[in-house]
């Protein structure tokens, strides 16, 4: 059967967020600009990245997120993101490795409430119109930069963007233990462009994934784009696998 | 109805060069086998990069190894990728025409581009254009295959004045088909004037709307080739037994491996944003099929397995709807053991193919 990651979440609890509840309620985010830089990677640099619940992607990917939120319930900020193309069962996900946003409030309560292993930091967005670039500094020290070079303009519907599965420590059953939870967002794009990613600069190390090489580039996209920050639905079993150890909290939302 | 074998070629970890060579000599004796029984076609994909799912990437020579070890059934070479990283025309056409004189006349070509980004990326291939180089492809090989010379200058390969050998044993040429797994792509087939090979494990409603729209298309069609092939091939799991609960928990076994295995492969869509990538293929139904390798429900309607009487059934309705010819997986990283694999097809032809099989035409005639 497909291969499956090696890492233990259990013996590392210290490191991960912590949630106090599995109820947080949804956030709206309007009209943010994402720019996403999809890039393979060598499949021995992702060894000890991804939990044991999960199945690697062949090949193996990196997607690098860099969003301008300009309205949310903390106000603005920029969030730089990094995730590992993977599998949660039959599903395709990102699984959250790393991420830096812009403001300690947007940090605190992307860390608390879904479990973003998030630190704050600079983060910048900026378009022009021969590149889309974002750089990120964690202590002074850039971390990220990458571009999405040469714009051209796509269809929203030529975008699809996966679900997210973040690592933290969580209530369920009257203990807090390490959990895997999907974040599974709803997009509504309604402008796109695609071109090349490049990244001059990045810190493996500083996104929590040591020993990660970034090797042939795949696409950049970047899109304007409503994104509903969910309830949390599914939490899993960080040690079985996913088709095993799914809890489903909640139900589906309305419009799914 | 006809039947066949379809071919993935799926071997599970850990590989060993033994293991490998045991589940293609596997095969190779079931084809024997289905060649015996009367069963039409064996199918063999093309695929690249694919872990334990597809380990079949020149499956023109395993059908070569086919076609020698047979006498009668029908080599199907599907499907072959119509991109010019992956494959050049040029060689398409020639060891088409060769498969085709060493198994006398029996071959049958599938066309198609990949639908994963494993393998385009692998190749370095563009997903923008890879419908425009497969529409080349088809348009080429029939001339290639036929014209005494040929020239070509095209916007994905060109090529001066040459002559192309060998020719094809049969004449004109033999059946091209298209692989149909996005909606739409029965709409090319059709066009085409080429059969159409489902690859999807849809259920009956959706393969009716796309089997009644292929129809309606090919009557106007302007043919790629020297003739049309219209035929509707489908894809299925095949496994009969005399007990049915014990056919269908293997055949539910079977499938949800395929699928699972299916599910961890990387749609283009995925990752590369494309307007000549809008739907993601089979997959969205294998994701919502595949709970797991061991999920005991979810299976999609009119999978043959089970026992003789319901897999009747269920041919009956893929018949009633307008298939001609349904192609069968036998197994998925070798979850059924090889002589399970064995006595199914035996079974199969003992007591379901004979209800389908076509009446002399004299029987015919005296039954009207």
């Amino acid at each position: 059967m497909p291969l499956y990651g090696t890492l233990d979440l259990t013996q590392s609890p210290a490191r991960l967020p912590t949630l106090g509840n599995l109820d947080t309620e949804a956030w709206t985010l309007p009209k943010a600009e994402m720019m996403q830089l999809l890039i393979e990677v060598p499949r021995a640099s992702t060894d000890g990245l991804l939990p044991k619940a999960m199945h690697p992607a062949l090949p193996s990917y990196v997607i690098f997120a860099v969003t301008r939120y300009s309205d949310s319930p903390v106000g603005p900020f920029n969030l730089a993101a990094l995730r590992l193309g993977s599998r949660a069962g039959a599903h395709p996900r990102g699984f959250l490795l790393g991420a830096v946003a812009s403001s300690d409030a947007a940090a605190k309560e992307l860390r608390q409430r879904w479990g973003f292993p998030v630190e704050a930091g600079e983060v910048k967005f900026l378009r022009r119109h021969d590149r889309v670039m974002g750089t990120v500094k964690k202590d002074g020290e850039t971390i990220l930069d990458g571009a999405l070079l040469d714009p051209q303009p796509v269809a929203g519907t030529d975008v699809q963007y996966i679900n997210w599965v973040t690592a933290a420590n969580a209530p369920l059953d009257g203990q807090t233990q390490p959990l895997l939870i999907q974040v599974d967002p709803k997009y509504t794009i309604y402008k796109a462009d695609r071109g090349k990613p490049q990244v001059s600069t990045f810190d493996a190390a500083a996104w929590n994934a040591p020993g990660l090489r970034l090797a042939d580039p795949i696409i950049g996209t970047c899109s304007t784009v409503d994104t509903d920050l969910p309830r949390i639905r599914f939490v899993m079993d960080p040690l079985k696998p996913v088709f095993q150890g799914t809890r489903r909290i909640r139900e589906s939302r309305v419009d799914e | 109805m006809k039947f066949g074998l379809f071919y993935e070629i799926s071997i599970p970890r850990p590989w060993t060069p033994e293991k490998e060579r045991t589940v293609y000599n596997n095969c190779l004796e079931q084809v024997k086998l289905a060649d015996e029984l009367g069963f039409d076609h064996v199918w063999a994909v093309e695929h690249h990069f694919l872990e334990e799912y597809s380990h079949c990437s020149a499956p023109e020579l395993f059908l070569t190894a086919c076609a020698m070890v047979t006498k009668r059934i029908q080599v199907g070479h599907g499907i072959v990728v119509c991109v010019p990283e992956f494959n050049h025309p040029i060689k398409i056409a020639e060891r088409t025409a060769t498969l085709d004189l060493l198994s006398g006349g029996r071959l049958h070509v599938g066309t198609g581009r990949s639908a994963t980004w494993t393998e385009l990326g692998g190749f370095g291939a563009n997903p923008d254009t890879t419908k425009k180089s497969w529409d080349e492809f088809v348009r080429c090989l029939p001339k290639m295959w036929t014209q005494e010379t040929f020239s070509y200058q095209g916007e994905f390969w060109s090529m001066p004045e040459r002559t192309i050998l060998p020719k094809p044993y049969q004449k004109p040429h033999p059946p091209m088909w298209v692989a149909v797994t996005s909606p739409g792509t029965e709409i090319d087939a059709a066009d085409r004037g080429m059969g159409s090979l489902g690859l999807s494990f849809a259920g009956f409603e959706e393969q009716e709307k796309k089997i009644n729209e292929y129809r309606r298309r090919i009557k106007t069609c302007e043919p790629v080739g020297a003739f049309v092939n219209e035929q509707v091939a489908t894809t299925n799991f095949l496994f009969c037994h005399e007990d049915e609960k014990t056919g269908v928990e293997m055949g539910k076994k079977l499938g949800n491996t395929f699928n699972y295995l299916a599910t961890q492969l990387i749609s283009t869509r995925e990752v590369f944003s494309s307007p000549s990538y809008q739907s993601l293929g089979l997959l969205p139904a294998l994701r919502r099929a595949a709970t797991g390798p061991d999920a005991s429900e979810q299976q999609t309607e009119g999978m043959a397995y089970g026992d003789p009487a319901r897999i009747i059934r269920a041919v009956k309705k893929w018949e009633s709807l307008g298939v001609d010819c349904i192609n069968f997986i036998l197994n998925a990283n070798e979850v059924v053991p090889q002589e399970q694999v064995m006595a199914s097809l035996k079974l199969f032809a003992k007591e379901v193919m004979p209800v389908f099989a076509k009446k002399p035409a004299n029987v015919a005639a005296a039954a009207e």
